[in-house]
């Protein structure tokens, strides 16, 4: 039987090992990356169909470091010829050393290295350690392969001579490594265009390649937060849509479909994280998601807590996501009243988005200013780029009538 | 350190496996084949998971050999195989960095381990530690 899912998983799990071992023996990132691909193309079309090699891994580096040796001494010769100079640098030492799992966050640094863009750590992060294909990464964000594969080939070209290992001011890096997995978890949870609600591929991408910063960083409590955080979003993904791939707001949604074994995981990760020393944003957005996750019912919900964990969270990180998402917990401990005051107060720097809109929605209906409510869903739809919530929004506004 | 590892063979062993026999190099099946580049195929994924694989090659067979020598005038040489037919040749090679003669040693006994078709010869395989005078050897 052919069972390329669990090809394609064994692969994902090994790009990252095979990629670094390469990078630590050869050097070339850049050159490397792309053998690797070549490496996990050449599998994918072989395995299925003359069966997976007893040492996958092995199989992996030697088909990889055979492309990249013929690729570097094209490039000698190539070189050469150009510079009529027989240019014999001295190879890099040959070290006789196995994969590492370590190298997977090496690689992580190196992809979020901060010479590069957002857009580009992210892309660069989905074919180094994710071992997409770019056109898997393009067609997640809705852009052209070529683009893609342009963005990707720039951000390799940028962090060419970047030292490969983990950096000694890693502790001062993570935040950024965070930050991109965070990124391409949202991504896909909530895709901010197009048809589909879930791109279900990168936040589940997302999720594996935290769970393995995790296992190397046991003790980084902002890792645990994280990892609990998308464990416990993702945990709602099946009640989140309804039968048509319409949005479902959390306090309508079915619990019972909510994924228990993530919720428990979850939960008991951000409690270790809690407990040992000041929570960062990560834990106390995972401790917010789990008071949700843990509420039997949508009235049972314990505001007054997600409200204190909020006014922790806009302390530390003081942006409008945060304090507009505080705004809904004062609405919801003190009525729709309190929490439009809030907004206003905010108004200018929340600017333009959708989410002040639809939120001053809700609250309006629930003040029961039914006409202000219909106005401010009307006016997120036509800002939201996402067909879901569009038309969770005009749903919204539909049902408070004329 | 280093090491060439080498296995060997005759112009008759290349001719079994091409299919045809004589006394002491039986013909190759097809499945006899397989399970022998499988053997060597997993030897080779293993060491280069290990990091110690630098190269690995297989040779053609001897019949092919060209030998280029000076000749007494001042010219080359040239004499296009064959050798004798039992004569043992290398026939592949592995460029090893391998951190002890032991090592080497349990990858050329893993070596010599290679499925066979009944009543082949099963050849030393050889260690060569390279450069520098040798080493641990």
């Amino acid at each position: 039987m052919r069972d390329t899912t669990g090809i394609e998983d064994l692969l994902r799990r090994h790009a990252p090992q095979v990629l670094g071992a390469l990078v630590r023996r050869y050097g070339h990132f850049d050159t490397a990356e792309d053998a690797v691909q070549e490496a996990l193309l050449a599998a994918a079309r072989q395995w299925p169909e003359h069966g997976v090699p007893e040492n996958p891994r092995g199989w992996l580096i030697r088909v990889a470091s055979r492309r990249l040796t013929d690729a570097l001494r094209a490039e000698e010769a190539r070189r050469a010829r150009e510079e009529k100079a027989a240019a014999l640098e001295p190879r890099e030492p040959y070290t006789a050393e196995p994969p590492r799992e370590d190298d997977t966050l090496s690689l992580l640094f190196l992809c979020c290295h901060p010479e590069l863009t957002p857009t580009a750590q992210i892309a660069l992060t989905l074919r180094a350690v994710g071992g997409l294909t770019t056109a898997e990464i393009a067609r997640a964000y809705l852009v052209p392969e070529a683009t893609m594969a342009q963005r990707i080939s720039r951000a390799k070209a940028k962090v060419r001579g970047v030292r490969f290992g983990r950096p000694d001011n890693w502790a001062e890096r993570l935040p950024a490594v965070l930050h991109t997995l965070y990124l391409i978890f949202n991504e896909g949870y909530t895709a901010t265009s197009g048809p589909s609600l879930t791109r279900r591929e990168l936040a589940g991408e997302a999720i594996r390649l935290t769970r393995a910063v995790h296992r190397l960083l046991p003790e980084a409590g902002e890792v645990a937060g994280l990892l609990a955080l998308m464990l416990l979003t993702d945990a709602r993904r099946a009640a989140r849509t309804g039968p048509h791939g319409e949005l479902v707001p959390l306090d309508e949604q079915d619990r019972d479909r909510w994924d228990e074994a993530a919720i428990e995981e979850g939960v008991a990760l951000v409690t270790r994280a809690l407990s040992q020393g000041p929570a960062g944003p990560y834990q106390l957005r995972a401790a917010i998601a789990a008071v949700h996750d843990e509420a039997p019912s949508a009235r049972a919900t314990d505001w007054h807590e997600i409200l204190g964990l909020y006014e922790v969270l806009v302390r530390l990180v003081p942006g409008p996501v945060e304090r507009l998402n505080r705004a809904v917990a004062v609405a919801m401990v003190d009525g729709p009243h309190a929490g439009l005051a809030e907004l206003d107060v905010l108004a200018d720097e929340l600017g333009e988005g959708h989410r002040p809109d639809a939120v001053r929605g809700h609250l309006l209906e629930r003040a029961g200013d039914l006409a202000a409510a219909r106005a401010a869903y009307e006016s997120a739809a036509a800002r939201t780029l996402s067909l879901p919530e569009q038309r969770y929004l005009r749903t919204r506004a539909a049902r408070l009538g004329p | 350190m280093k090491y060439l590892v080498m296995v060997q063979g005759t112009q008759a062993d290349y001719d079994g496996m091409q299919g045809k026999p004589t006394p002491g190099s039986p013909a190759w099946s097809e499945a006899e084949m397989q399970a022998m580049f499988a053997h060597m195929g997993a030897i080779n994924d293993d060491l280069s998971e290990t990091g110690e694989l630098i190269d690995a090659q297989g040779l053609t067979e001897p019949a092919r050999t060209r030998l280029v020598a000076l000749g007494a005038d001042g010219k080359a040489v040239i004499t296009d195989g064959p050798y004798s037919e039992t004569k043992e040749l290398m026939a592949g090679y592995w460029v090893l960095e391998c951190a002890s003669l032991e090592r080497v040693t349990e990858i050329a006994d893993r070596v010599t381990r290679c499925p066979l078709p009944e009543g082949a010869a099963n050849r030393a395989v050889v260690i060569r530690p390279i450069g520098e005078g040798g080493g641990d050897i």
